[in-house]
């Protein structure tokens, strides 16, 4: 409540000041001129834009060629393969089996995620994740339904290669992985890590559910589609594979930072 | 008679407020966008809880297809993904009219922007066309005979093509009139467009409308390109802009503890301590448009073989590195496009010789007599545009007179999803 209030206010107060601006440099047909507001470099000349991203673009690419070749089968397989399952998923369930389906796995991927909490010395973190695993099964029945969130309990989800990165591992170099896409040398093992750790620790596998392997795996691997927004060729650049990179490196780093 | 037209005209160049109120101005007052800062406006858009309610994908009968334009253009094997051109419609059950959506500068079809006016049209009943901007990768490769965009009438007649190719491969379905818009570029690209129609007549578009089109297509340009020049605090040797950026997020998500990236945390991160002062966000907005203008030199070159940015035989293939283009495309901001590539194209054209001749032919002001006596025409403007230059609104005040709505904020595109805008949109297209 105090939190709303004290946007509106900065809001108001900014709202305020910016019409007072506004209204000195506003010209007979009632332009604006949001230009006039900025500091330029006096001479125009200024190459930070370019220096930028020249830095942005070094990185430690060494198998690049390689795994240029492994995106662009990933970019086939998405296209004929794996986007056309997920619709006829989209199509033949209804919502509120889908999003039980994502629960459901997500559920699943708390234990891992506690582990990593734990690792990390995450106490507060680490109680969160073991509160959402305990509601969210009991009362969520099996996972399918995520009332932990409701009550404000959100969730942390945190990787092994968060874990490695948290205790100061070097990221490796940038690796491409077929039909799993970006990564890095450390968050592959991470993943290799977590995987090991969901499929031995798997209450799903002492339920039985896994020895249906592929009707299950299937699922799990149509459902992490499904809530994958990323679209090959949505950035719709010629350097889609640098700016994917990119954004995948600085993004690891920040959920490594916090 | 012709005295008292005279005096008449004095009068109203006098009476001020006059050729204001014949615009259809809405009073900041009333009109309620919380976002007073352009900068801010353009790149949060508006808050999510004064956005319209829209229907969901999931209930959006839709599909992306792909037409093959230009079946003899070679492109190197790492370019398959743009050797035909895709776009998305959602369909209605039955008959209804279509409207078509052309997206802005560099933009996809599946622009978040061109996605939000698909739900906003599906949800009134329309069929919706999403197409790529005639500057975009995609349809510079695929679909365009010339691949070097800002003609603005040859980049309408590829449009065109385009249009009615989908409407050839979509000909079972129901349509009962068409309609155009465009937001951004995509604004003037509609206006050239629907020029064409009254030539071609293949749609009679029965309404257009342009949201946020430029008017002066330099002055736009130069507008974008001057944003990445803004006097930024905090930048030195080992610390670049998107570092400090990335800084201050970072720092944001400590204080917060967690990192959730949605539309509301925008919000939140600007009235934190890290907010990103007006410079900062220029500068980011003007990034964005840099990193567009390097796609389309690269692209522009690779299709017509120039070697401004990549010798014409390099060899290539699917490992083949694009780094090195990259890094030189960057370097070439829109006017340095149009000095190297569009100019030089456009004069062995023999259309002109000046740059002014070419601003002037591929600018709203070439379409003058047709925006002023065409009714069916509209335009969406905001008073804090980026994009626009003094004299720009009283262009389009002059021209349009009515049919042009100058909302009070908004910045450049910042309200296309605020409920009101969106009403007002919804309420020209209505008969």
């Amino acid at each position: 409540m105090t939190d709303a209030l004290r946007r509106l206010l900065l809001t108001t107060l900014l709202a305020t000041s910016v019409s007072a601006l506004a209204e000195q440099t506003t010209d007979a047909d009632g332009f604006t001129q949001p230009l006039e507001r900025l500091k330029f470099n006096p001479q125009l000349d200024q190459r930070e834009f370019e220096r930028a991203t020249l830095v942005a673009l070094v990185n430690n690419d060494p198998w690049e060629e390689w795994n240029r070749r492994v995106y662009h089968f990933n970019q086939r397989f998405d296209e004929w393969v794996y986007l056309p399952l997920v619709n006829g998923y989209r199509f033949v369930t209804p919502r509120v089996v889908r999003s039980g389906v994502s629960h459901f796995f997500a559920n699943l991927g708390e234990l891992p995620s506690l582990a990593n909490h734990l690792l990390q010395l995450q106490g507060r973190d680490a109680m969160t994740t073991t509160a959402r695993l305990l509601f969210n099964t009991t009362l969520g029945v099996g996972g399918l339904w995520d009332p932990a969130s409701r009550m404000g309990l959100e969730r942390r989800s945190e990787d092994f290669g968060q874990t490695l990165g948290y205790w100061g591992a070097e990221e490796g170099p940038y690796l491409v992985l077929p039909l799993l896409g970006p990564a890095n040398l450390r968050d592959t093992g991470g993943l290799v890590f977590d995987t090991a750790l969901g499929s031995g620790a798997n209450p799903a596998a002492a339920a039985g559910l896994t020895e249906q392997g592929t009707a299950y795996y299937g699922l799990m691997a149509v459902d992490r589609r499904h809530i994958n927004d990323f679209r090959y060729g949505q950035l719709n650049s010629p350097f889609e594979y640098e700016k994917v990179r990119y954004v995948y490196t600085e993004a690891r780093r920040l959920q490594i930072r916090e | 008679m012709p005295l008292a037209s005279r005096l008449f005209a004095l009068l109203a160049t006098l009476w001020l407020g006059c050729a204001q109120a014949a615009v259809n101005e809405i009073d900041a007052a009333s009109y309620g966008f919380p976002l007073a800062n352009p900068f801010e406006a353009t790149i949060a858009t508006t808050p999510p809880e004064l956005r319209p309610s829209l229907p969901d994908d999931a209930d959006i009968d839709q599909a992306d297809y792909s037409l093959r334009l230009r079946p003899r253009r070679e492109l190197p094997d790492n370019f398959w993904p743009v050797k035909t051109l895709k776009y998305r419609l959602a369909r209605q059950s039955g008959p209804a009219p279509l409207m078509f959506i052309i997206s802005g500068t560099g933009a996809h079809f599946a622009n978040i922007k061109t996605e939000e006016l698909k739900r906003l049209f599906y949800g009134a009943g329309y069929h919706v066309v999403q197409l790529s901007s005639p500057t975009s990768y995609d349809f510079m490769a695929a679909a365009s005979r010339h691949a070097t965009p800002g003609i603005s009438d040859r980049d309408a007649v590829d449009m065109y093509r385009v249009m009615e190719r989908i409407r050839d491969q979509q000909h079972d379905l129901p349509v009962t009139d068409y309609y155009l818009t465009g937001y951004s570029l995509g604004g003037l690209n509609a206006a050239f467009v629907s020029h064409l129609d009254e030539s071609r007549q293949a749609f009679n578009f029965r309404r257009v409308l342009l949201i946020n089109p430029p008017v002066n297509l330099l002055t736009s340009v130069s507008n974008l390109d001057r944003l990445v020049q803004t006097e930024v605090r905090g930048i030195d040797n080992t610390r670049t802009f998107y570092d400090l950026v990335l800084g201050k997020l970072a720092r944001y998500f400590e204080e917060r503890g967690v990192v959730e990236i949605d539309a509301a945390m925008l919000y939140d991160f600007q009235s934190s301590r890290q907010r990103l002062s007006d410079e900062e966000m220029a500068m980011l907005i003007g990034a964005a448009f840099r990193f567009a203008a390097a796609d389309i030199s690269f692209t522009s070159d690779l299709i017509n073989r120039r070697g401004v940015v990549i010798p014409p035989t390099y060899p290539m293939d699917e490992g083949t590195s694009l780094t090195p283009f990259f890094k030189r495309a960057l370097l070439c901001d829109f006017e340095c496009y149009i000095r190297e590539q569009l100019l030089p194209y456009w004069r062995d054209q023999g259309d002109g010789n000046s740059l002014l001749q070419l601003i002037d032919q591929v600018s709203l002001y070439s379409l003058q007599s047709y925006l002023a006596g065409s009714d069916k025409i509209s335009v969406f403007h905001n008073r804090d545009d980026l994009i626009l230059g003094p004299g720009d609104l009283g262009f389009l005040r002059r021209t349009l007179g009515a049919r042009l709505t100058l909302f009070p904020l908004g910045g450049h595109c910042g309200n296309l999803n605020y409920r009101v805008n969106t009403q007002a949109i919804l309420e020209f297209f209505r008969d």
